[in-house]
């Protein structure tokens, strides 16, 4: 279902909406939960991604892993981008396929996303030379409803699931559809956010380059060299690893106060930890630490990519903006790609 | 109830079997079976203290207990090697894939194992005996540090007398006198043995340094890449293939593994450190 509304009338219908659930809106820095009917007025949509990564929604930085976390209420994800989407696809892949994980499954059940497209990308963004673009389509992972501005005042609303279809229906169906020229609008406003991709990342790379990623990066132990030089600067803080929404490893600490008080915690871990590694007596498969350094990168374009077909970077720049070094995922893979003698510029 | 929620057993026997080695039979508190498929491991907590995995050295058809034979190594084994009978630790599991004992049929199977690295043969030995008659042959070669450190030795005696199966076992180094087997390491027993290469599935288990060596000269020995099976050690943490600290290349150990055939893992680098 697809209907045109403008900009107040739809934040009125979401105030209707108000003890469906928790909300949360997104900012260019956090996803904020909406504290009363009046927060509805100060959602933004059109912000790229939040810094904040959208995994803590789905798998906390520290949680409970003893107790079954209860089907919670509704909690309502507001402008959600295309890119976190993507990185939700990585997160179900890894915990709800296979075996289950409870806590994470009774969590992504009680989420209903309302996406948003991307119109002003910032100059760290990339995902349109991955996986994905700065909207929403049907090429886009698992939204409920899609929110488009074709202008300052109007928006296009889709639903993309049953959920989606069964808001539509119940609250906004009084709307009319989109029109043509509507459409016309929406499609300009997209092409612009994706041209201003391309363009920030023309000195990097290139998306009919993308598959090449995989092939260079899968074979690059002969450019130990390379790996080196990259990560010398690296401080192995885990800040990138912390931050990615689709970086999912995780460590299990054990405090049960006896066998009938069980406890322990899920907590975030970092492949850049020496100790990520290390098994007992000492020995550690990955010792040096351009050899952890290289792991995060070919986690994501080799391994993840054997394994799904899709790489596991999401392009949402996060890791570019939060690494003290000034490390750039895109200029790493851009040097390893012109070490192996591909053209990258043309 | 959560996947990550271990059950509680109890510690029934305790066996000493070298002064850093102990095997530990456990029985569920609950009194309920616990099947496993051999080379199959467990994720064993020691309560406040951690959890660490161990492949059961028991038969898989034994399924009232199950035994553990683990080397004191670090922080959760040390606390685990100073505890008692009737005291209760946390198991949950079984996890990944065992061997595969049904490509061994009509075969000969050479077992190679290192010090610690038995506990998972001895599983899959004791597997192989209930049903002899279906393997060609089966040849045991054992390496271990010194004849100190030989693990199960009240099982040897037993075992050399099962026809069907070989045992060759050597020690690294020994007082005079000692030792009346081969001196030397574990790989200088694949000089001795007699098998028809072609026919023949070689499983390993052992330290990295020993998988490493052995695998080197199984390949030179002629053996192919689908004929080696090895058993992995990794970080782990989850046992489940999702924590992502027992991956290699885009395998997890603990569920793709912890079997795997070399040709699964020759492409991979350094595979074993
Ligand atoms: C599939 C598999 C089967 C195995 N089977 C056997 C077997 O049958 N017998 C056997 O003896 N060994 C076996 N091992 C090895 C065994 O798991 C290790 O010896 C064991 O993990 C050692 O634990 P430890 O805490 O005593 O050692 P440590 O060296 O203290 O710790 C080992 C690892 O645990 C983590 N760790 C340590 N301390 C902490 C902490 N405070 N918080 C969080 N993490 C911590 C570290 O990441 C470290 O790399 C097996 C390993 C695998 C992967
Ligand atoms: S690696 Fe960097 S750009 Fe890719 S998903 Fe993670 S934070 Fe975003
Ligand atoms: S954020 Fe930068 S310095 Fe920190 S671990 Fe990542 S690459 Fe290294
Ligand atoms: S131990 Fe967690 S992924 Fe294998």
């Amino acid at each position: 279902m697809k209907i045109h509304i403008n900009y107040k009338e739809f934040i009125d219908k979401l105030k209707e909406m108000f003890d469906k659930g928790d909300w949360i809106s997104c900012s260019n820095s956090h996803f904020f939960k909406l504290q009363s009917i009046n927060d509805f007025d100060k959602v933004e949509l059109t912000t790229i991604r939040p810094t904040e990564p959208i995994k803590i929604f789905l798998f906390q930085y520290r949680s409970n892993i003893i107790e079954n976390i209860k089907k919670n209420k509704t909690l309502f994800l507001l402008g959600v981008k295309n890119c976190d989407l993507q990185a939700i696809k990585v997160l179900d892949k890894m915990f709800i396929s296979e075996y289950i994980d409870e806590n994470y499954k009774n969590l992504r059940e009680s989420i209903i996303i309302f996406s948003s497209d991307c119109p002003k990308p910032n100059q760290t963004c990339f995902c349109a030379i991955l996986n994905s673009k700065p909207y929403i389509d049907n090429e886009s992972y698992s939204t409920d409803i899609n929110i488009s501005f074709i202008d300052e005042k109007n928006l296009i609303l889709e639903s993309f699931s049953e959920k989606g279809e069964e808001i539509l229906k119940n609250y906004f169906s009084n709307f009319a559809q989109p029109t043509k020229t509507d459409f016309e609008k929406r499609d300009s406003i997209r092409d612009f956010a994706l041209k201003k991709i391309l363009e920030f990342n023309n000195e990097f790379l290139k998306e009919e380059k993308k598959e090449k990623y995989y092939k260079t990066l899968k074979n690059t132990y002969e450019l130990d060299n390379v790996w080196q030089k990259e990560s010398e600067k690296c401080v192995q803080c885990g800040g990138c690893n912390f931050i990615c929404p689709s970086c999912y490893c995780f460590l299990i600490r054990e405090y049960s106060k006896s066998y009938n008080e069980k406890n322990r915690d899920r907590v975030w871990d970092v492949c850049h930890f020496t100790g990520y590694s290390r098994v007992a007596g000492g020995a550690n498969p990955r010792k040096y630490k351009y050899q952890r350094f290289r792991n995060r990168y070919q986690c994501k374009f080799v391994y993840r990519y054997e394994n799904f077909n899709f790489y596991a970077c999401t392009g949402c720049g996060r890791c570019i903006e939060v690494c003290p070094a000034k490390i750039d995922i895109r200029k790493v893979i851009r040097n390893l790609l012109l070490a192996k003698g591909e053209e990258i510029l043309v | 109830m959560s996947t990550y929620k271990p059950k509680n057993f109890k510690i029934l026997k305790i066996i000493e079997e070298t002064p850093n080695i102990k095997t530990f039979t456990l029985k569920p508190l609950d009194e309920t079976k616990f099947n496993f498929h051999t080379g199959q491991f467990i994720e064993l907590t020691v309560y406040g203290i951690g959890e660490a995995p161990f492949t059961p050295s028991s038969s898989p058809y034994e399924t009232e207990t199950i035994d553990l034979t683990i080397m004191r190594v670090g922080r959760m084994t040390e606390v685990l090697h100073s505890m008692k009978e009737g005291d209760i630790v946390g198991v949950r599991g079984p996890y990944g894939k065992g061997y595969p004992v049904e490509e061994f049929k009509n075969k000969e199977v050479l077992i190679i194992g290192g010090g610690v690295g038995l506990a998972p043969l001895r599983s899959l030995i004791l597997t192989l005996i209930e049903r002899i008659s279906e393997f060609k042959k089966i040849i045991l070669c054992y390496g271990a540090r010194t004849p100190q450190d030989v693990v199960y030795k009240y099982i040897f005696p037993k075992w050399k007398k099962i026809k069907g199966l070989e045992i060759l076992r050597s020690v690294d180094r020994c007082q005079v006198d000692e030792w009346d087997e081969t001196i030397g390491v574990v790989t200088c027993l694949l000089d001795k043995i007699n098998v028809d290469v072609k026919n023949t599935v070689a499983i390993v288990c052992g330290p990295p340094i020993m998988m490493k060596f052995t695998t080197l000269k199984l390949v030179e020995k002629k053996f192919k890449p689908q004929q080696i099976y090895l058993s992995m050690e990794r970080n782990m943490s989850c046992g489940l293939g999702k924590c992502g600290h027992c991956q290699i290349g885009s395998y997890f150990i603990c569920k793709d593994g912890p079997v795997f055939s070399w040709e699964q893992l020759k492409d991979i680098p350094e595979p074993f450190e």
